[in-house]
């Protein structure tokens, strides 16, 4: 039998300047071909792991690293991680920050360019790896202007091209849309097929479980189940965190009665670096409902809820908040009845404290009430954090302090952008039962998402964006049993029907 | 290490422009040194008529133009600050000089691509590192301007205004969120870099760049022109 690809054998490692190990005792060993999931929750663990195994940790995030530890018959610790390249590819998970060069084609040569590798080698594998990938045709495209699914394919084939033995993936799969999910899961069979080893850490568990040959379940630190997935995940996985691919609750019913629109898409058009992204969408979101978005990457999801709070402004069609037209009204002033909260939450958070972040909309808008606030503070759990740095929380934590510092300025509606992305079980739990209670307390809510089990388990309303239209917009039951419009719309219902 | 150069390049890109980056770098290099030298209008026009005219046989008046939309303000205060300290003919030798120069930075980086120029340095011994700050500056500029409206709207949303008198006020909410993502981007960048094998000692250079006859007259050419060129303003001094 051939060595262990990975051997760990009482592995610890403690980050630079903290008491706490990150990675505790780590006994587990991975031959070569084959195919691990690695779950967790947040702050478990999962992508220090990932970063040990290339050198990552030690050589560029320091701290001290305890056990025995080898991977590819070399000691990550001993090796510079330009050297543990050529055997242990990382897919790590910003891809914005991995498209290094101004081209595709230089960006995938950009690795073997790095190992010293001659031009007719560098071409050769750049071409077979655009071959397996099927991305010939964003070749000569800058990596800026491809749409996130498109930038993490292009980073996979920069990794592929060093032809690792070993891949790591730390949660490839948090910014897909189904479609895209898909293809990956798809592409990652054919890379096992072919022999590569794959370490993958994920929370969307459906979207691996089924694929791997073992589930690793990291707990604060400590490897606490390995195994078979579905023997893992029959167990009680909850309280590491997780939450097993399984039939999701039946949608909450309608809470409220058919009420006056908070905001209406009315025949919403839309040209951007041209291209029609919306052509003459239409929704409505009314006090108590929460609408779910739905739509492939780059459908318009995005575009269609920065119109929602003037961000955007139609260049046909109208939108209208509470009745009026949105017309030249600046952003500020529209933020009064419209809540926008972005992708990546940090970005809204500037203020030197939790407190202070959620009052500075507020008193922005000259509506700052104190009462409100602590309310606010009180049901999103943010009262042990309200003298910590928004910058220094988890993302989970980020976000809730992101969505709470917006309600702060008490709008009547709130445009959520993909809120569960790289978010843990317990993160997404907690979400969904807040929009709830917002919800119930009159909000009119509308989500963009790509977790159609999420949505489905919180949203009386799926609106389907298609070609830039709404092609379905009913409850998700009703959504469901139309396999054209969600085809079209490239959604599958995997994650609902498990 | 050695690039067989006989292969197909593939998918591989090939350089695109007729002179070497090297030898147009030489050229910059040498006419920005003559324009710094030059101080009178009677001196400056001259270069400036040279540069205005390579815009036009190349065709890139319309990057000239983005670029001067954006600084002629600032060229006007330059004008005026200069004027009252040192009078109307120094206002204008600065405001051509600054002219000259801005004219001859569009035309370099119109006609070489950076990535060329970045190869073509790794070819001649230049370590890989240098090479990325160059490309790297190219590439990540779009993402960081990207990011910069991002953070704008993210705080427009919440109600807090950045336009105009505002972004004195509330500067601190555009600062603050860009300072933290872009330190958390040049973590992830760092970490992408190692990944993908940089910070060893080589790099392999995508094209083949060879200096020939015609960048080796190119360059001995535009010394000659500048050899003649700092005679004659030295001997109107």
């Amino acid at each position: 039998m051939a060595a262990a690809l990975i051997a760990c054998r009482g592995v610890g490692y403690r980050y630079p300047a903290t008491d706490r190990l990150a990675l505790r005792d780590l006994d587990f060993s991975v031959e070569p071909g084959e195919f691990v999931a690695l779950a967790g929750a947040s702050g478990s663990g999962k992508s220090t792991l990932c970063r040990l195994l290339n050198g990552l940790i030690p050589h560029l995030h320091g701290g001290e690293v305890g056990g025995a530890l080898t991977v590819a018959a070399a000691d990550p610790r001993a090796t510079p991680p330009h050297r543990m390249s050529r055997a242990v590819g990382l897919l790590l998970q910003r891809p914005d920050a991995q498209c290094l060069a101004t081209t595709v084609a230089r960006d995938i040569a950009f690795g073997p360019a790095c190992q010293g590798q001659d031009r007719a080698t560098i071409a050769r594998r750049v071409r077979e790896v655009v071959e397996w990938l099927d991305i010939g045709h964003l070749l000569e495209r800058a990596p800026h202007t491809l749409s996130g699914g498109e930038q993490q394919r292009v980073a996979l084939a920069g990794v592929l091209a060093l032809q690792p033995r070993l891949l790591v993936l730390d949660e490839p799969f948090a910014f897909l849309d189904a479609a895209s999910a898909s293809q990956l899961r798809e592409l990652l069979r054919r890379l096992h097929a072919t022999g590569v080893t794959l370490l993958v850490a994920e929370h969307r568990l459906s979207e691996i479980a089924a694929d791997a040959d073992r589930l690793l379940v990291l707990h604060r630190g400590r490897l606490v189940a390995d195994g078979p997935p579905t023997e893992v995940l029959a167990g009680d996985v909850a309280g590491w965190g997780l939450e097993p691919p399984q039939p999701l609750p039946a949608p909450p019913p309608l809470s409220t009665e058919a009420t006056e629109p908070v905001v209406e898409w009315d025949g919403v058009w839309c040209e951007r670096d041209g291209r029609s992204v919306l052509r003459g969408a239409s929704l409505r979101s009314a006090a108590g409902e929460i609408v779910a978005l739905l739509g492939a990457n780059g459908a318009g999801k995005s575009t269609l809820l920065r119109h929602g709070n003037g961000l955007l402004r139609c260049q046909r069609g109208v939108v209208r908040i509470v009745g009026r037209p949105v017309g030249r009204r600046p952003v500020a002033e529209l933020a009064r009845d419209v809540g926008l909260v972005m992708q990546q939450p940090a970005r809204m958070l500037f203020a030197p404290t939790v407190r202070a972040e959620l009052a500075a909309g507020p008193r922005a808008l000259r509506r700052y009430d104190p009462d409100w606030c602590a309310r606010l503070s009180e049901r999103f759990g943010l009262d042990p954090l309200l003298d910590r740095s928004p910058q220094l929380l988890s993302a989970g934590e980020q976000r809730r302090v992101a969505i709470a510092a917006v309600l702060a300025g008490r709008p009547r509606a709130l445009l959520l952008d993909e809120p569960t992305a790289g978010q843990d079980a317990r993160a997404r739990a907690t979400l969904r039962a807040l929009l709830r209670d917002c919800a119930a307390d009159g909000l009119a809510i509308t989500l963009a998402t790509h977790d159609l089990g999420w949505a489905y388990s919180l949203c009386q309303r799926w609106a389907v964006l298609a070609e830039g239209r709404i092609a379905a917009d009913a409850d998700p039951a009703a959504v469901l049993a139309q396999p054209e419009v969600l085809g079209r719309a490239r959604l599958s219902t995997l994650a609902v029907a498990a | 290490m050695a690039a067989s150069g006989q292969e197909s390049p593939g998918p591989l890109p090939e350089p695109t422009g007729h002179f070497d980056p090297r030898a147009k770098l030489v050229v910059y290099l040498l006419g920005f040194g003559l324009i710094l030298l030059a101080t009178r209008p009677l001196e400056l026009l001259p270069l400036l008529a040279v540069l205005v005219l390579g815009i036009s046989l190349w065709g890139h008046w319309r990057e000239w133009w983005r670029i001067m939309r954006l600084l002629w303000a600032t060229l006007l205060l330059f004008a005026v600050v200069v004027g009252l300290g040192d009078g109307p003919e120094a206002a204008v030798g600065a405001v051509l000089r600054l002219l000259a120069l801005i004219t001859a930075s569009v035309l370099f980086f119109a006609t070489t691509p950076p990535e060329e120029l970045g190869e073509s340095l790794l070819t001649s011994g230049l370590s890989p590192r240098a090479v990325f700050l160059l490309e790297g500056t190219l590439r990540f500029a779009p993402t960081m301007a990207l990011l910069v409206r991002e953070v704008r709207e993210a705080q427009e949303s919440r109600g807090i205004r950045l336009d105009g008198f505002y972004l004195l006020r509330n500067g601190s909410a555009l600062l603050a969120p860009l300072l933290a993502d872009v330190m958390r981007f040049a973590d992830d960048l760092a970490e992408a870099l190692e990944t993908r094998g940089f910070g060893g000692p080589y790099r392999t250079p995508l094209a083949e760049y060879r200096f020939r006859a015609r960048d080796w007259a190119l360059v001995l050419g535009m010394l000659a022109a500048t050899a003649t060129a700092t005679l004659l303003i030295l001997s109107l001094e």
